[in-house]
Order: structure tokens, then sequence, then C-alpha cells
């Protein structure tokens, strides 16, 4: 589904150079749900914006679905983005001027095809997935981080893509948010099969995927199954 | 996208307001400039009717109060000129020559139009001539006249429009009081003296009979030189002139110098509005400019967002300029709904299409001005790298 390969990021100053990332080697299957973990600014972020499309290695080639992607445009890069890859982030990303069906079409807006009653069909099933049917007229500011979260969830579920992609979905929530949100990608992953990579701080959370990826100094450092996946957690 | 665009700005209207505010008031600035320069533009493009190169206009003011002895020296200085082999025709003429800060009018009635108001002049014979005046129907002042029962009188096309409608005026007799009437002699296509900025208004002309009456001065005579002739000419005429009518004062000016002087006196206030209309539009421009760069810059998470989302950067840059445009429509819509109220009452009786031609210029400079102040930082924006621009946030 995405392979990485010889994946090197440096960061580029006038007078410093920062190696962000250094001979990294990945192949995430589809259907797996990985967690990546490892200290503050060892790379994970960078690692999950180069898989994500939305940065681009200094080194290396990403290849999605055994495609390189190294020359593909912006419109093609932009494409791909919208069809095979949804993003839940640490801050949610909301646009608090929209309310939240409004921010849950956001990725089809960008989706050349989908009728605007298609969308609303599409954005309310959704928000169903999440438990935020009764919500889809409130705006971000009027939830908690977890419906936030929820919210953002449900866009990245709209365009009903191949692989998600969340930098610490559960960094900001309490432990019984976290969980829930943490539920809900468990069950993403396996009910529809969704590939997840995520990125996490918490341990835990991370024994619950079923690979988790070790990083230090921009370097992958480990990479194995963990014993504690399976389906009845779920 | 345009209805996600109208959500977002209707959803952000608190924010927006002063800005549509700014762009409402721009336009209606721009509108009222316009108005001006559009009515006074198309003025200028309609003949005059009548040509004022190679015309001087002489006026005369005489030291005594003897009207006898200042009705034969003015005949003996209409003949001097007369005589002058330079001089093609001359006419006297009532002190509205024109060109001239001064207006004379009267109101007219015939049939159901009472009281229309009518700017009148007071000419020769030759008056025509003078001018170069094309008469479209009927004839001139002639001889002929002065054998007329009724005081004979040639209007112009915009009097004859107002007062007769598609009657045929020729012939018509206009009453004015118990012992005398106007009879439409002629009538001339167009006669715009007041200014080359003025609309045309109605008009005509009465006959100046010198022989009719004795006692009667006029001080004004509009001369048509033959092309060429200079200021030595001009000391010449006068020194002559001057020779008959001792201790007269007389001075002679072209109609071109008089139209350059009225053309400023509606120049000048319109260049200095036009002027503090630039200095507004630069202004907004600034505004608009400073208050787009800062939402940009203040919208770096949900630029990245987007562009994970699938967003392409020329779909950031379109998006952005689209919002500005959305802005902009808002503010001219309001300020439209303002504008057309004036061709609808009819203000200032100026024609509609004055009104139209002003709104649609006023939209289309504040929408290219917009779209001009958004392009920078709307290339600013689509140029941001969304992992940066997440990672901002």
């Amino acid at each position: 589904m995405i392979t990485l390969k010889n994946i090197e990021k440096v960061y580029q100053t006038k007078s410093i150079e920062t190696v962000a990332l250094h001979n990294v080697n990945l192949e995430i299957p589809k259907g797996e749900f990985v967690s990546i973990m490892g200290p503050s600014g060892c790379g994970k972020s960078t690692l999950l914006n180069i898989m994500g499309l939305l940065d681009e290695p200094t080194n290396g080639l990403v290849e999605i679905d055994g495609t390189p992607i190294s020359n593909y445009r912006d419109k093609q890069l932009a494409r791909l983005r919208n069809q095979k890859l949804g993003f839940v982030f640490q801050s949610y990303h909301l646009i608090n001027d929209l309310s939240v069906l409004d921010n849950v079409e956001l990725p089809l807006l960008y989706r050349s095809g989908t009728s605007a009653s298609e969308t609303r069909r599409l954005a309310l099933t959704a928000l169903e997935k999440v438990g935020l049917s009764a919500r889809t007229k409130h705006f971000p500011s009027q939830l908690s981080g977890g419906q936030r979260q929820r919210v953002a969830i449900a866009r990245a579920l709209i365009g009903q893509p191949e692989i998600i992609l969340a930098d610490e979905p559960t960094g900001n929530l309490d432990s019984v948010m976290g969980e829930e949100i943490m539920n809900i990608l468990l069950n993403l992953n396996r009910i529809d099969g969704t590939t997840i990579v995520m990125v996490t701080h918490d341990e835990n959370m991370a024994h619950k995927t079923g690979r988790l990826i070790r990083f230090f100094d921009g370097q992958q450092v480990s990479d194995a199954k963990t014993a504690t996946y399976n389906f009845q957690q779920v | 996208m345009i209805r996600h665009l109208f959500k977002l700005i209707w959803n952000r209207k608190k924010s927006n307001f002063l800005l549509i505010t700014e762009i409402f008031i721009c336009f209606l600035v721009l509108f009222g400039v316009l108005s001006l320069v559009v009515y006074n533009v198309r003025n200028y493009t309609k003949p005059l009717g009548f040509e004022h190169e190679n015309v001087w206009l002489l006026t005369m003011r005489p030291s005594t109060d003897s009207s006898a002895l200042n009705h034969q020296n003015l005949e003996q200085v209409l003949q001097r000129l007369h005589a002058f082999p330079e001089i093609e025709h001359v006419s006297l003429s009532s002190s509205n020559a024109p060109f001239a800060f001064s207006q004379m009018n009267n109101n007219l009635s015939y049939g159901n139009v009472k009281d229309l108001m009518a700017d009148f002049y007071e000419v020769e014979d030759d008056y025509d001539e003078v001018m170069q005046l094309q008469v479209r129907e009927g004839r001139w002042f002639a001889p002929q006249d002065n054998a007329s029962h009724h005081e004979p009188i040639v209007i112009n096309k915009a009097l004859q429009q107002q007062l007769f409608g598609e009657e045929d005026a020729l012939g018509k007799v206009i009453p004015v009081n118990d012992s005398t009437n106007y009879q439409v002699v002629g009538i001339t296509d167009y006669f715009r003296a007041g200014s080359e900025f003025a609309a045309e208004g109605p008009a005509f002309f009465t006959r100046i009979n010198l022989q009719k009456n004795p006692n009667s001065f006029w001080n004004e005579v509009l001369i048509r030189v033959k092309p060429g002739t200079g200021i030595d000419f001009e000391e010449k005429m006068v020194k002559q002139l001057s020779a008959i009518g001792k201790d007269w004062a007389m001075e002679v000016s072209t109609l071109e110098k008089m139209r350059q002087n009225k053309a400023k006196l509606t120049l000048v206030p319109m260049i200095a509005l036009g002027l503090v209309c630039a200095f507004l539009i630069l202004n907004v421009a600034l505004g608009l400019f400073g208050v787009l760069w800062y939402n940009i810059n203040s919208r770096h998470g949900e630029i990245g967002l987007r562009r994970a989302l699938g967003a392409a950067s020329g779909q950031i840059y379109r998006q952005f300029i689209g919002e500005v445009l959305v802005l902009a429509t808002l503010g001219l819509l309001l300020g439209v709904v303002f504008a057309v109220q004036l061709p609808l009452l009819q203000v200032f009786e100026i024609e509609s299409v004055v009104y139209t031609i002003a709104i649609v210029g006023a939209v289309a400079i504040i929408y290219l001005l917009t779209v001009i102040c958004a392009f920078y930082p709307s290339r600013q924006a689509a140029a941001i790298h969304p992992a940066v621009a997440l990672h901002e946030e």
C-alpha cells in the first residue's frame, strides 16, 4: 500500500542542516494498523507528512500501491491525497466558521462528480459512524475535544480513503475520550479494513495496534508486531 | 465551491462587515464621480450645433445714458464692422453669447405643456452665418420677417420635442402675452451654447430688429472673421470703433478663449473629485491588501488542512480570490441597490443611461481592484507548503 525506500529528510537553513529522517525503509500493507512512537523531534510527524504526500523527502522513494510518486505534480498529489488518504490531527484542524456538517463535507469539495445531495448523505453517514449525527449544525467551538476529534475522523472518512494517517489523535484528550477515539479507529481498521498509520506518544494506545515502529533521532530503531492486538479488544 | 465561499463569508460576517462597508462606500463615491464623468463626456461628444472657431465677441459699454445716441452709434459701429474686409459676418447678440457666463430664459406654454423653461437668444439675421448654424426645418430669420404679424422665433430640436412632441412645429403660434405671440419659422438640429459639457436644453432665438427698436441697445456683437485674422486686426478694429463710440469701453474676446474658460469651470471640480476618488480607491486598495494579507497569515492552518484534504495550490489561490470577489459582490449589491434609485427616481433629470454606465463602470473597477489586491496574497497562500502550514498551527 505505502512503501518508503531509503527515505532521507534534511531541513536546510543558511547555517544549520538538520537531519529529520535517515535511511527509512518501510512497507505498510493494506489493512494494517501501524503505530509509530518515539520521543519528540525524532521525525515521526515528518514521516507521516511524507507518507501523506504533504512533504517531499530529500532523498528516497515513496510508492503508493506500487507506483512511485516522485514525478507527480501538485495536482496529481492533491488528487491522490483526496482519493486515497484521510488525515486526523492532534489539534483536530476544524474550520471554526463552518458547522460540523460543512467541516465533514470539505474533502468532497475537492472531488468532482459528487452532487451536493450525495455529499450531504455521505457526511451524515460518516457522522453517524462516529456517533455525532445529533450535532450536525453545531460549530466546533460548541463541542468537546473528543467530539471535535470525532468530527475530524468523520471528515477523514467521508471520502472513503484506503489509508488514514493520524498524528497523535488522542494527544489532546483525556483517557476516556482517548479510548473512545481509539475504539473508533480500531473499528475502522477491523470492520472496514482501512489501513491506519498512527503517530502516538501513548504506549497503551500503541499496543492496541497491530504493529509498532519506534523511531529515534530520525532513524527507525524497531518494528514489531504487537502481542495484544486482537479482534476481541475492539 | 461558490456556495461554500458564500457560506464561509456569511459565517464570518462580523469580521467581514467593515470590509464590505468599505467596498460599499468606495462604490458609492466611484459611482458618483463616474456619473459626473459619463454625463460630461456624453455631452462633450454631442455636437454643439455651431462653429466657434474664428468668431470674436465684441463687448461695448457706452459711457452715456442717452439711448438715442447710443443706438445711433451702435448702427455706425455695425456699418463699420461690415466694411472691414477681414470680417465675413456680424450679428448683434444678447448678453448670453455662446460660452458666456450669462443666461436668459423664458417660460413657454403650448397646448398641455405649461411653463416650459427655455433659454432664449436675441440675435440678428446674420447670426446663422456668424455661428454657421444648421437649420433643419423651415428657415432662419430674413427681412421678410419685418412684415410678420407675430414675432418670429427659431427653436432647437429639444424645444420642439418638449413643447410640440410629435406635432409639426413649423408655423405654430405660441402666445407670450396679450400683445405678443411667437411664431416658429425654423428648427435647428442642436444648440448648446452654455458649455461643451452642458446638456442640450430647450432653446429658441428671437430676432433683433434695430429699425423697430430705435431706443434699444445691445452691447454684444458676434463677429466671424476670415481664417488667419489675428491680433493686429483686433487692435485696428477696436481703434476705429473707439472713434465712433467715444469713451465707450470695448473688449474683444474669442469664443475659443471663452470656451476654454467655460470648460475649466467643469473640468477643475471634476479633476478635483477624481483625485479625491483616486485617493479613496488607493486607501481602499491598501486596506483590502492589508486585510487579505492578515487573513491569509492567520489562516495558515486552514490552508494546510485544505491542501491535506485534496486541494491543489491552484484551488487555494482561486478560493482566496473567490472569497474577495464574494465580499466585493456583497458590498456592490448593497451599493447597486442605492445607486439604481437615482435612475428610477429620475434624480437630477439625467438620462438613465448615464447612471447605468456609471454603475457598470464602478462595479467593474471595484471587481478589478479587489482582484488586483487579492492577487499577491492569494498567490502567497497558494505557495504555502502544506506540511509547514499544518505544523505552524
